[in-house]
């Protein structure tokens, strides 16, 4: 990977702001929201030709060859922006777990087409409790000739119904291994749900002797997925932490502009108080964002306990703010059309991918050298 | 880039061969943050830190300092801190010494900047007052302005504008340390026809005088360490006056600022003095001796209880990281609130590990004495250098710029403003 300046970093960021601010504004969102994909391609391919979907895929596969910290900072933006779309699955979760493998023809093979656009993917991992653990795992492989094949469900698999490619989880005699599968495969049922964060796509799939490639791995699967999960984990906190701010952002606005007994309500006591607490949440989880990218980008040894204690603290942080903004908006914000609720639904998402907080304050513990 | 990080080395190189020479960890025994006084090692060595330019090394060379900017500084404190040696930081976490040097006047300051560094003078503050707590503008304490013939004739200008000297007379309340303290920081009323913010005078007062009549005060904790204190004619010189005349409000923002900021940055730990499993955060070690490390409840309970410890941390190095780009940070103003919390919490947390336990006192049940003990001292944050609510407004407004409290009382005539209840206990005989 090649060393980016902090100069660098910032206008990656500033790339990805100013394009959000002209193609993901409220009115985009609530558009593409709605939208049977939850995505909309022309943006999906200027993200494209401005290397952010490539942003962790190295530069001989077509990408930008940045690390976790850049990731994290973009991830801010596109929070902020309640960007729709399957960043995080495909460029995030997807290209990380094809860089952590390392089977390099399954990497010349997708991460260019990931990188510029042309190919969606994503990983299916989840099982029916919606844990992104081994336990969880309820997909078989089996391999007759040297040809494999999958068998199974997966569940709350993120833009499973809009992916191209799936990076499929399985057991294997030998342990788990990673598959490649076309979304088009015969046995293949994808099974779109009705999700609660209309900016999010959900589907589960079932797999019923289908024909996948295995891909191979420089080391035990498992590792390999634990290491692309914590890259999805520093980017869902940098997405926390930046929508965070923008809510509480766009609230103490509100609070300075709404009267109520001659007085702009920011000036009552309870109002005030509120945003104090909330500001303080939303610089801890900014702070903890960013000290995880830091950690996973050195490979610091505390690297996994400041994950997990970002993945905790932003999912955290995001859904008080969320949650707080509404009631000191008042009715407002109680309307469809206020965006408050848009983020509320972000939130309670997020809360629940890769791991609840309550699942990595378990393991932070477990980091801080005290299992259980 | 490399250039800064050359000379870093360098610095620390000299910083560690400095203390690899003189420090002595036997010579300097601290006996924990409950005593206000330094004994003559203690002093001794301050005194050798101070001439070493180590103390201050963000302030100037004319005082005592070198100039440095904060990343430079805190490589000279990392390397102290490593070797558990006091005296270095002071440029930031001395508040008497850093309001001084802002504030005194040029013949006070010589005087007393360097005594402060050193350790040699005892100090407490005497703000808060049975009529004035949050609302520390409120004060009634009185100084007037005196001049004897001596003054008249010498014609300075201060000394005409102030006379020689100041009486005081009032009382304070809540304050820590007054009994042993040689000078106290002192808010008293100048101008009661101004409006409360502006008649306000900031002093170095002398203590060790008569007329200065300190009167313990049995704390929640059975300590005794804060102080009633009455001023019956007590003598403060023209000399000792910070800032302009009626500007002590001023002064008062830049005193606070500092005691705001240390107090973020921690508080006194368990009392009891049995130790504690070390390297270890002390929940765990705490669960782990209870027996009670594999509780899942407690566990998620430990992990918040030290998420919010270390978050304050990431917030606090974030903001020093804005600071040596020059970008200023409003983090820096969150630490307080963020450190009441954490205490509280701690608190809290202990006492769930513990149990019925926790019912206990003595030094025969040391857990359980630090637990209640750190329940009941994680108030001296959320109330002490101003409590959590006034916390709240100053982010409020000054952070996030939401509109002022009203103030009814703010462009009236102190004279005319109204004073309600005074707390129960604080008697004036
Ligand atoms: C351990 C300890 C040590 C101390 N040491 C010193 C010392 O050395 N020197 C010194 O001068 N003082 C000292 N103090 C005093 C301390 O600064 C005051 O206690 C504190 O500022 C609060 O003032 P008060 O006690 O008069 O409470 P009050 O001001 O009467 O407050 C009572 C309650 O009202 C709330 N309140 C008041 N005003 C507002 C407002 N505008 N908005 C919202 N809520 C409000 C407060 O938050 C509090 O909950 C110490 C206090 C403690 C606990």
């Amino acid at each position: 990977m090649a060393t980016i300046t902090v100069e660098e970093r910032e206008a990656i960021r500033d790339t990805a702001r100013r394009l959000l601010a002209d193609r993901s504004t409220e009115a985009d969102v609530r558009r593409t929201m709605e939208s049977e994909s939850g995505y909309d391609p022309a943006l999906w391919r200027q993200l494209g030709e401005l290397g952010l979907l490539g942003l962790i895929v190295d530069e001989a596969h077509g990408g930008a060859g940045a690390g976790a910290m850049e990731l994290e900072a973009v991830m801010e933006e596109m929070g902020a922006a309640l960007l729709c779309g399957p960043f995080l699955s495909s460029s995030v979760l997807a290209a990380s777990l094809l860089n952590a493998l390392g089977d390099r023809g399954a990497q010349d093979r997708l991460l260019p087409s990931l990188a510029d656009g042309s190919k969606i993917a994503t990983v299916a991992i989840t099982g029916p409790q919606g844990t992104w653990t081994q336990d969880g795992v309820a997909i078989t492989a089996q391999e007759k000739r040297g040809a494999w094949t999958l068998d199974g469900p997966a569940f709350f698999v993120a833009h499973g119904q809009i992916a191209n490619v799936l990076l499929v989880v399985a057991r294997t005699d030998d342990g788990f291994a990673v598959f490649e599968v076309e979304a088009k495969a015969a046995g293949m049922h994808i099974d779109p749900l009705p999700t609660f964060d209309h900016t999010l796509r959900l589907a589960n799939i079932s797999l019923n002797n289908v024909a996948a490639c295995k891909l191979n791995s420089t080391r035990p699967a498992w590792d390999a997925i634990e290491d692309a999960l914590d890259v999805a984990r520093v980017a869902l906190a940098g997405e926390q932490a930046g929508a965070g701010a923008k809510v509480l952002a766009f609230t103490v606005d509100y609070t300075k502009n709404r009267f109520q007994f001659g007085r702009a309500i920011g000036g009552f006591q309870a109002i005030k108080h509120m945003a104090a607490d909330l500001l303080l949440e939303s610089e801890s989880a900014n702070s903890a964002a960013r000290y995880a990218a830091r950690a996973l980008a050195e490979s610091a040894p505390d690297a996994k306990a400041a994950i997990s204690l970002a993945a905790f603290a932003c999912a955290d942080a995001f859904s008080t703010i969320t949650a707080t903004a509404i009631q000191m908006h008042g009715g407002i914000a109680f309307t469809w059309a206020h965006p408050a609720h848009l983020y509320l639904r972000r939130a309670r998402a997020d809360a629940q991918l890769f791991g609840t907080s309550n699942f990595h304050r378990e393991r932070y513990l477990t980091e801080l050298g005290a299992p259980a | 880039m490399s250039e800064t990080r050359q000379a870093g080395d360098a610095l620390r190189e000299e910083v560690r061969a400095w203390l690899a020479e003189n420090w002595d960890p036997k010579l300097y025994k601290s006996r924990g943050g409950a005593d206000w006084t330094s004994t003559p090692e203690q002093r001794a060595w301050l005194a050798k830190v101070v001439e070493a330019r180590w103390a201050v090394p963000r302030w100037s060379a004319e005082w005592f300092g070198r100039g440095l900017d904060d990343a430079e500084a805190r490589i000279i404190e990392r390397e102290f801190a490593r070797v558990g040696a006091p005296g270095a930081g002071q440029d930031r976490s001395n508040l008497w010494a850093n309001t001084a040097l802002a504030h005194a006047t040029p013949p006070f300051k010589a005087k007393i900047v360097p005594a402060l560094l050193r350790g040699e003078v005892a100090m407490c503050l005497l703000y808060s007052e049975p009529g004035a707590g949050s609302d520390l503008a409120g004060v009634r304490t009185r100084a007037d302005a005196h001049s004897d013939q001596r003054g008249d004739q010498r014609g300075d200008q201060r000394g005409d504008q102030r006379g020689d000297h100041f009486v005081v007379n009032g009382q304070k309340v809540w304050t820590s340390g007054a009994a042993t303290a040689d000078y106290g920081m002192l808010i008293a009323r100048t101008d009661w026809d101004a409006p409360k913010h502006k008649g306000i005078s900031f002093f170095f007062c002398p203590m060790k005088q008569k007329g200065v009549d300190v009167r313990p005060l049995r704390q929640i904790t059975n300590e005794s360490h804060f102080n009633e204190v009455f001023l019956t004619d007590v003598i403060v010189p023209a000399e000792n006056l910070l800032g302009p005349l009626n500007g002590g409000w001023g002064v008062l923002q830049t005193a606070l600022a500092y005691e705001r900021s240390v107090m973020g940055e921690g508080a006194r730990g368990p009392r009891s003095g049995v130790a504690e499993s070390e390297g270890e955060e002390p929940l765990i070690a705490l669960a782990r001796e209870a027996g009670r490390l594999s509780d899942p409840v407690l566990r998620q309970e430990i992990a918040k209880a030290i998420a919010h410890k270390k978050l304050n941390a990431l917030n606090t190095a974030r903001a020093k990281a804005d600071l040596a780009q020059g970008t200023s940070s409003s983090i820096m103003s969150l630490g307080k609130l963020a450190m009441s919390r954490i205490l509280h919490e701690e608190a809290r947390v202990r006492t769930l590990i513990l149990g019925a336990q926790s019912m206990l006192e003595g030094q025969a049940y040391p857990r359980a004495e630090d637990a209640n003990f750190l329940a009941l001292n994680a108030y001296f944050t959320s109330i002490g250098g101003g409590t959590d609510q006034i916390q709240r407004n100053i982010i409020g407004e000054r952070v996030l710029g939401l509109p002022k409290e009203p103030e009814v009382d703010r462009d009236v005539p102190f004279r005319a403003v109204r004073s309600g209840a005074t707390p129960k206990g604080t008697k004036k005989d």
